[in-house]
């Protein structure tokens, strides 16, 4: 059937079956590979994308329910934008894998909440696994982003 | 984000291209078959009903081809004659999509006769199954060491201290304690799954593959094959985490031959679940038994250690080698006896997972101490600064050991958690951990027509750093700045011959390789070339002569609130010393303290690989749990530095300690466990047998 | 094969398409939990039919009795002001469900309609005396959550029905939440206690345990007319726990969760109290 929706600020057209999840719309149709699988189930965040400006785990969201939604990847944050930014100044990252989706969860928390308490990140970002380890700096960038 | 530095900006922008994102025209996707049974004949395949377009790898295409295995000859492409664990591959199919060839699987009949099997170490060690018949060790050098199977039964590897005259130090000591640990087997969980790609021209085979060890990949994959190895080109793309999950023959032989049979590039990515039944961390039951004088003089030490390697040895020798030495822990001991066995069991195959047992190791060694201070009446850090190795001392593999700082690690471990304010609550472990000894360490440089220098070695990047501080030592010695250094991915057609990028020996090592090549690349200005080597090695039957180089060393403090009523654990303050020499690269030696922490708490509450009748049964990220950023404590750490000292790899030293430290913590309450991960029921257990201790008249 | 997908514009045409397809037409809500059924191969569904476009379903009205539209998203509940006000134990219940992304997308129709033992909502939902709406060409009818929910994801609805809306009348007394995780804080619970106060008479759920949420009047009208001190809210925890047949799994041993119960119920109904 076919899905349409926006990308990152662009039209998107896509042929998909109605039992496929945006994860592989994205990755297979459209290219994009910063959304990533992990666990398949919803509980990892490393599939996150913003659909109407809320994160989503693409993986569990059936194609057909994208049709005329708003979707942005980490590659459709503006270039300047503070989270990218302090995720690079903190070093808040190690393989990466899980990267993107923890900037694109941060900047929805910071977009909802310019100015969280530590509690509230770690509840914002708790649904984000980064088997690395790096939450020690992931939490400082969310810090500095939000300053 | 182009003002973002070359090595940051594809990972934030989400640009890093992994193992799972390599991509062929005209390639095929892999799925594969799996036994549901822990030990069964294989009686029949029929895969007659395939969908057509789609090629199945079935056992008469295996059955000539070579064996591989990093240290024993022990794993088929496919089991042909007999499945030996649930999950264990079985055939394989490629397809144009993934779903095609998920869908094709349920095309292929498969008829086994169930056998008993040998479920767990004592299992193992009893029952009458034998998981292989006999074994062929491997000429691979990750078998380095000497492998002594016991044959007739299910050991595959056995390693022995022998120093000093246990009978006697037992006899000498005034307090015995002692007392049997268990860990389960824990799953690496990097976010990337194992992935490969494989190609092939001819007689010649690319693969591109998430691995940190390609040159051992490359050596077994062409023993498989039966062609020369140059015929073989591994190449290594960045892996998304791999924590010793991404080391040895995984899916490449198998992706190579369902390539080969389809005539077309195949990529295979596991799916999240296989995960479980591909390589896991081993299971282990030690038994410890610790003689100390009154004074807390430690003077006898006893182990026997057996760890579950499952259905193929991986590198499981190695891993009780490593667990031999590291349960004797940092101390002077004058007499000890250690006897460590590899056990084949029914079980997924276990690995290298970071620690690379000194987790288990540490685990029971640690915890026993505890036990003996509390049995002395001496507070715990005095008894192990009593008895903690010094530069100079000797170790139980006869080893003089020199640079070393555990004392110091655990005065800083200790002071951190306020330990002389008062001990409930809190737990202290310190711990030694070897590198990979003997090894050698190759890297290339060469230097660019603009102006710029290649590096060229073996050491795959995966999140550790390792390829970072490279290039800054690189960018220090050649006098340029880092950005003229470039680092393209490992390519064996092309870098040096290396061990592997394993063991927390990358940066020491190929540091120390760079400073040569720099040397080299003197005399022609375009190509210089760099390599080391560290001797030693143990003598298997005795463990004596040189267990490591140099020493990883590092003390973990925790301090822990439990709820009584429920048994759960609340870990508020965690802290790690650790010795680093020199750090190249602040941030990412910071980043690799941290998240061996993490996954140490994570090993110490809540990972657990859980069998029923020998199939895991919480095989996704759901019912095996990983630590979120909400399950952190407040966690600090310290990198111990010294002038002029030797670069130390950070890769692994803080896992270890965290769960004896939590432990531990738990032990001051006195609340007494021996199993890892260390649950919620197990402590409320603990709670009961304490308070049923302190009713019953003394 | 991929399913057919249906999204009617109006709950009359979704109507008619259950009553002539049943349960053959799966009903996608959110799509958290078929999704991931779909995504192992649990569940190959013929045809989708989709409430996503159908206008008024995702409403929250709060006069008097409170009323969550089928299609509201957790987040919208534990976001709404009216529900914080009026009942903040089901917002709070709502807000720790799993994680902000499944809280964006699984709503209150889905996570009654999928009677997962595991989730959060139902047990609160429950204790405040909600019922689910559940409408078919014919008419509709209110069913009490106990009564929905029949075991481990199974629900009392017939082919022909759809949920379109939870009902929750006012609590005058206090209510409570607790989520008890024996492992990690991203954990699903071990064991999850709702208790409510209304008009004098408690409701005591316990959810996670079992194929439906446990709730026994009979125990819970001990507290009827007498003052909920430690005695009482330990002998109603120790009742409880005897009651209950508790499931073993990763999170906790049948006898482990028996433990957990009386404390659990303990502590819900001293915090009731407190």
């Amino acid at each position: 059937m076919k899905v349409s929706f926006r990308l990152n600020g662009r039209p998107a057209l896509v042929h998909a079956g109605a039992g496929e999840n945006l994860l592989t719309v994205l990755r297979r149709d459209l290219g994009v590979l910063s959304v990533r699988e992990t666990c398949g189930i919803g509980v990892c965040g490393a599939c996150t994308a913003l659909v109407d400006g809320e994160p989503i785990s693409t993986c569990l969201l059936l194609a057909p329910l994208a049709d005329g939604c708003e979707i942005v990847t980490v590659e459709g944050l503006p270039d300047d934008h503070a989270v990218p930014r302090a995720f690079a100044e903190a070093h808040a990252f190690q393989c990466g894998f899980c990267t993107p989706g923890m900037i694109l969860t941060a900047a929805a928390l910071l977009d909802e909440n310019p100015t969280p308490t530590d509690e509230e990140i770690r509840a914002a970002l708790a649904g984000n696994l980064c088997r690395c380890g790096c939450y020690v700096k992931i939490m400082e960038a969310v810090r500095l982003a939000a300053v | 984000m182009t003002a973002l530095p070359p090595h940051i900006a594809p990972v934030i922008s989400g640009q890093v291209r992994y193992s799972q994102d390599q991509e062929l025209p005209g390639m095929l996707h892999a799925r594969i078959l799996r036994s549901p049974f822990a030990h069964a004949r294989i009686v029949r395949v029929d895969a007659s009903a395939l969908p057509d377009g789609v090629v199945a790898l079935l056992p008469a295409d295996v059955r000539e081809l070579g064996r591989y295995g990093c240290q024993i000859k022990d794993q088929s492409v496919l089991a042909f004659d007999r499945a030996r664990y649930a999950g264990d591959p079985v055939a394989a199919v490629a397809a144009e999509s993934a779903e095609e060839a998920e869908e094709a699987l349920a095309s292929i009949e498969v008829d086994y006769e169930e056998l008993p099997a040998a479920l767990g170490i004592d299992d193992a060690l009893t029952a009458q199954v034998l998981v292989h018949d006999r074994i062929q060790i491997s000429d691979n050098d990750a078998s380095y060491f000497g492998i002594r199977p016991e044959s007739g039964t299910n050991v595959c590897h056995r390693f022995r201290i022998a120093h000093g005259d246990i009978d006697e130090g037992f006899a000498r000591a005034d307090v015995i304690v002692e007392e049997t640990f268990r860990t389960a087997a824990a799953q690496h969980a990097a976010m990337e799954p194992h992935a490969c790609l494989a190609s092939w021209d001819g007689d010649r085979l690319d693969l591109w593959t998430g691995t940190h060890t390609p040159f051992n990949v490359r050596e077994d994959v062409a023993g498989v094959f039966g062609l020369p190895e140059e015929n073989v080109r591994v190449v290594c793309p960045p892996m998304g985490g791999s924590f010793g999950a991404k080391t040895f023959v995984r899916l490449e032989a198998l992706t190579a031959a369902l390539a080969r049979k389809a005539s077309r590039p195949v990529r295979c990515v596991l799916p999240r679940s296989e995960e479980w039944v591909t390589n896991n961390r081993h299971p282990s039951l030690i038994r410890v038994r610790i003689g100390a004088l009154e004074d807390g003089t430690l003077v006898a030490k006893d182990v026997q250690a057996w760890i579950d390697t499952g259905a193929y040895a991986d590198c499981g020798p190695g891993v009780a080698v490593k667990i031999g030495y590291s349960v004797v822990g940092p101390y002077r001991i004058p007499n000890v006896s250690v006897e460590s066995r590899c056990v084949y069991t029914n079980a997924p195959p276990n690995g290298a997972f970071r620690g690379f047992g000194a987790t288990q190791a540490v685990w029971a060694s640690e915890s026993l101490m505890d036990r003996l201070a509390d049995r002395l009446g001496i507070d715990p850090l005095d008894l192990r600064l009593r008895n903690v190795l010094r530069s100079g001392d000797t170790f139980c593999t006869g080893e003089a050991v020199h640079d070393v700082h555990f004392a110091d690690c655990l005065e800083r471990a200790a002071s951190a958690i306020g330990w002389k304010d008062g001990r409930r609550g809190k737990g202290l472990c310190v711990l030694l951990k070897g590198m990979q000894t003997p090894s050698r360490a190759a890297i290339a440089i060469e230097a660019e027509d603009d102006g710029s220098y290649t590096l060229r070695c073996a050491t795959a990047e995966m999140g550790q750093g390792s390829r970072r501080a490279l290039s800054l030592v690189a960018s220090e010695l050649l006098g340029v700045p880092v950005e003229e250094v470039r680092f393209p991915d490992p390519d064996t057609s092309i870098v040096p011959y290396d061990t592997r990028a394993t063991s927390s020996r990358s940066t020491y090592m190929m540091g120390r390789a760079l400073e040569e090549a720099v040397r080299d690349l003197r005399h022609d200005g375009r190509r210089g070339v760099g390599e080391v080597r560290n001797e030693g090695g143990l003598d298997p039957d005795t463990g004596q002569g040189l267990a490591s180089s140099h020493w990883h060393q590092g003390a973990g403090a925790a301090v822990v609130r439990v709820d009584e009523e429920t048994g759960k654990v609340e870990v508020v303050r965690l802290h790690a010393a650790v010795y680093a020499g020199r750090v190249v690269n602040p941030p990412g030696a910071e980043l690799q303290n941290e998240g061996s922490m993490i996954m140490g708490l994570g090993g110490a509450l809540l990972e657990g690989v859980v069998f029923a009748d020998g199939q895991v049964t919480n095989a996704n990220l759901s019912d095996y749990e990983i630590p979120s950023i909400a399950d952190m404590p407040e966690l600090t750490h310290e990198l111990v530095q010294q002038v002029g000292a030797e670069v130390h790899g950070l890769g692994e030293t803080a896992v270890p300690p965290v769960p004896a430290a939590i432990g531990n913590a738990l032990g001051s309450l006195g609340l007494h466990v021996t199993e890892l991960p260390i649950t919620a029921e197990a402590v409320l257990d603990a709670v009961d047998r304490r308070d049923r201790a302190a009713r019953e008249p003394a | 094969m991929q399913p057919e997908f249906i999204a009617p514009r109006s709950l009359e045409e979704v109507l008619a398409v259950r009553a002539e397809r049943g349960d053959e037409a799966t009903v996608l809500a959110g799509g958290t939990f078929l999704t991931i059924l779909i995504n192992q191969r649990l569940l190959q569904p013929s045809c989708l039919l989709s409430l996503g476009g159908v206008p008024g379903l995702n409403e929250i009205v709060a006069n008097g009795d409170l009323r969550l539209g089928a299609m509201t998203r957790h987040r919208a509940v534990e976001r709404s002001p009216e529900v914080v006000e009026g009942w903040p134990a089901l917002a709070r219940a709502f807000s720790i469900v799993a994680s902000p992304r499944v809280r964006n997308q699984a709503t209150v129709g889905g996570v009654l309609a999928d009677a997962d033992y595991a989730s959060d909502p139902p047990a609160i939902l429950c204790a405040l005396r909600a019922r689910a709406v559940a409408r078919r060409s014919s008419g509709e009818r209110e069913i009490p959550i106990d009564e929905l929910i029949t075991g481990y994801y199974e629900t009392s609805l017939e082919p022909d029905e759809v949920i379109v809306e939870a009902r929750v009348p006012r609590n005058d007394g206090p209510a409570v939440y607790r989520k008890f995780r024996s492992r990690s804080h991203e954990d699903r619970p071990c064991v999850s206690v709702a208790a409510a106060r209304h008009e004098g008479t408690l409701r005591v759920v316990v959810g996670a345990v079992s194929g439906r949420p446990q709730l026994f009047p009979d125990v819970c009208s001990l507290a009827d007319g007498v003052r909920l001190d430690r005695e009482l809210a330990t002998e109603i925890g120790r009742r409880y726990s005897e009651a209950i047949e508790p499931i073993g799994d990763v999170r906790g041993s049948a006898g482990y969760r028996r433990r957990i119960i009386a404390v659990e119920v303990r502590r819900a109904l001293e915090e009731l109290n407190a």
